[in-house]
């Protein structure tokens, strides 16, 4: 009986699991840098629909209901995130930079929003929706499956959800605006005093009641705050 | 990283999946199996087949027929048909055949008793110098028992040896699978030579040296697994067993879930007995890789199947309730996701890659299987077993394990 082989095939096994960590490690780290890659995407092209905007000025409606300028990406990223969130974890520090600068670029696609609405006197309809996934939210998970769900179904919604905990100042003026009192999961519906506690398809819609179903396949995707 | 704690036993039952496999394919590169020679053996020993048989009148005479067809010197072989009690034509079409050929056919009726008490029954009315076994829904290569008897010959030490065994005429799903898995059985009993650790004597065609009855006793009842007893015997003895494969034989396999989960519940359940019998042996450096690696990674094999099985298991139960428990709290309907087909939502944690390998090197076990023994394996095979075999296995693993622990004996037919 060779005992060396016994080690071999041993080592030869560790190696195995080695190599499969790796790769699932370099996976991850490719998830992070095409996250990147959106966000900076997304920074582009929220900066440019700002300077078309400046641009253009009053005059400019017509041009940017032709033209849509708020960046659809931010719904792929929120989708994306929440994978690498599920994978790394939320106290991943690099998750946690990703999730300050999706926060940052989603805040200022909602002031984009606002600029455009009061300017053009059109009437958006969207959510701001705040969760937290430190455990102190257990309806936190089926209230993102219902905005995801209503994002993808009506096109016209937007939805903009925000790691309650996450510690960043603009996160925490939006807060104090919107005089959130700290109880979640907590929506902001087209800007009127926030509404709390979970609430499913139906009594959204009933919040709702102007939101169109999408005539064409719109774009998927996960609003934060999913299961864990 | 894992997301709850039973995914470590996965990983573990991964590790040793893996660690065996791993070890097994060593052990080929270490030493890969010769080619089929011309090479005659210089001296023909006298062999008896016995054929235990209860309710075989389907497939007794092609059996028979497969024996006589045997290339080797007539005087020398004797076909012993052993009847135990059987309650259909078999006794009639046995005689038939005993007295179609006289010269070579012997049939024995005796009271049922169990195929043990058959096979020895046949080795007790016989003399001759090498004793084979066959069950009555078997059946050989013309040159396989040549090829055996040049084992003998060459490897003078050698006291027993095995065939390689091949799914006869697979044509059902069932049959498909369990094709691939003779398939790489064959590799696993060549890799099992390799080690000195062959760990069971099938009933399709093993042979033994008189001497080995002579020196440790016959067949025993062994849970009704007794092929795999007088391997663990024969090793207890440092009796050496070795496989032949190029010695082919063909066996018919059931075709049905329940028959099939019959067939295995008694070797498993077998397995358990005869391992709880022969414990000592167990991490035992003095039976070599037999004690060392073939058993306990056989024992821990079996808890690691039964293991994944239910966490697999409870998984899907509590996937299925949170699915329906959401949908009742949201309202939402079910919808599958476009963004899901992107490849950065696959889930890709280290564990997918871990059962890759896994089944990479099930994949290579395979293929090495077909080219040592020379089998046909097609791609609806390989589906039928990548497909089946990981729902059927634990049904008759918990059967099995549930079974000895209540020490309730399996049926042999």
């Amino acid at each position: 009986m060779s005992w060396q082989r016994y080690i071999l095939a041993f080592v030869i096994t560790a190696a195995i699991f080695g190599t499969a960590f790796y790769i699932a490690q370099r996976i991850d780290a490719e998830r992070i840098n095409e996250i990147r890659t959106t966000e900076s995407n997304i920074s582009i092209d929220i900066l440019s629909s700002e300077t078309q905007f400046e641009l253009l000025g009053n005059s400019s409606c017509e041009t940017i209901s032709a033209h849509p300028v708020l960046s659809d990406e931010l719904n792929t990223l929120a989708s994306q995130l929440s994978v690498a969130e599920s994978n790394l974890g939320d106290d991943n520090a690099e998750v946690i930079q990703l999730k300050q600068q999706y926060t940052l670029l989603e805040l200022k696609d909602y002031v984009l929003l606002q600029n455009i609405s009061e300017k053009c006197g059109v009437k958006p309809q969207y959510i701001l929706y705040f969760y937290s996934n430190a455990g102190d939210c257990a309806d936190c998970g089926n209230m993102g499956d219902v905005l995801t769900y209503m994002r993808q179904t009506y096109p016209g919604l937007r939805v903009y959800a925000f790691d309650y905990n996450l510690g960043l100042s603009a996160l925490t003026t939006l807060k104090a605006i919107d005089k959130l009192n700290g109880q979640l999961p907590a929506l902001v519906i087209n800007d009127k005093p926030p509404v709390y506690g979970f609430k499913n398809l139906d009594q959204m819609l009933a919040l709702m009641p102007d939101l169109k179903i999408a005539t064409s396949t719109a774009a998927s995707t996960t609003v934060k705050g999913t299961k864990k | 990283m894992p997301a709850d704690i039973g995914q470590f036993g996965v990983y573990f039952a991964l590790f040793i999946a893996l660690y065996f496999e791993v070890f097994l394919l060593i052990s080929y590169l270490e030493k890969k199996p010769a080619q089929k020679s011309t090479i005659l053996p210089k001296r023909y020993p006298t062999v008896a087949m016995i054929v235990p048989c209860y309710n075989e009148e389907k497939t007794l005479a092609q059996t028979i027929n497969s024996l006589l067809a045997l290339e080797y010197p007539k005087d020398k072989l004797q076909i012993v048909i052993v009847d135990d009690g059987s309650r259909d034509n078999t006794r009639a079409i046995g005689e038939s055949l005993a007295t179609a050929h006289p010269a070579n056919v012997i049939f024995y009726n005796k009271p049922n008793g169990g195929k043990y008490t058959a096979l020895n029954y046949g080795i007790e009315h016989t003399t001759a110098e090498i004793l084979g076994c066959l069950d009555a829904d078997s059946f050989v290569a013309p040159d396989a028992l040549v090829e055996a008897v040049k084992k003998f010959e060459t490897e003078p030490e050698t006291m027993a040896i095995t065939p390689a065994m091949k799914v006869y005429r697979p044509r059902k799903m069932l049959e498909l699978m369990q094709a691939v898995e003779y398939t790489f059985g064959i590799f696993y009993k060549k890799m099992f030579d390799n080690l000195s650790a062959v760990n069971v004597l099938p009933g399709p065609f093993s042979l033994y040296r008189r001497t080995v009855f002579e020196k440790i006793g016959l067949f025993r009842h062994a849970h009704n697994t007794e092929d795999m007893e007088i391997a663990f015997r024969m090793h207890a003895n440092g009796l050496k067993i070795v496989n032949a494969h190029t010695a082919f034989v063909y066996t018919t396999v059931p075709s049905t879930a329940r028959g099939l989960i019959k067939q295995r519940t008694r070797w498993s359940q077998g397995f358990l007995q005869n391992t709880r019998d022969y414990s000592y042996m167990l991490f035992n450096p003095r039976f070599g890789n037999f004690g060392m690696l073939v058993l306990p990674f056989s024992l821990i094999a079996f808890a690691a199947g039964m293991y994944t099985a239910l966490y697999a298991l409870s998984r899907i139960a509590f996937t299925v309730w949170e699915k329906y428990a959401d949908a009742s709290a949201t309202r939402v309907p079910l919808y599958i996701s476009p963004d899901q087909l992107s490849w950065f939502y696959i889930d890709t944690n280290m564990m997918l890659f871990v059962i890759l390998a896994v089944l990479l090197g099930t994949l290579t076990a395979i293929v090495l299987g077909k080219r040592i023994a020379d089998t046909e394996v097609g791609i609806k095979s390989l589906i039928a077993y990548f497909a089946l075999f990981g729902f059927i296995a634990p049904v008759w693993l918990f059967r099995a394990a549930w079974g000895a622990a209540l020490a309730r004996e399996s049926k042999w037919r």
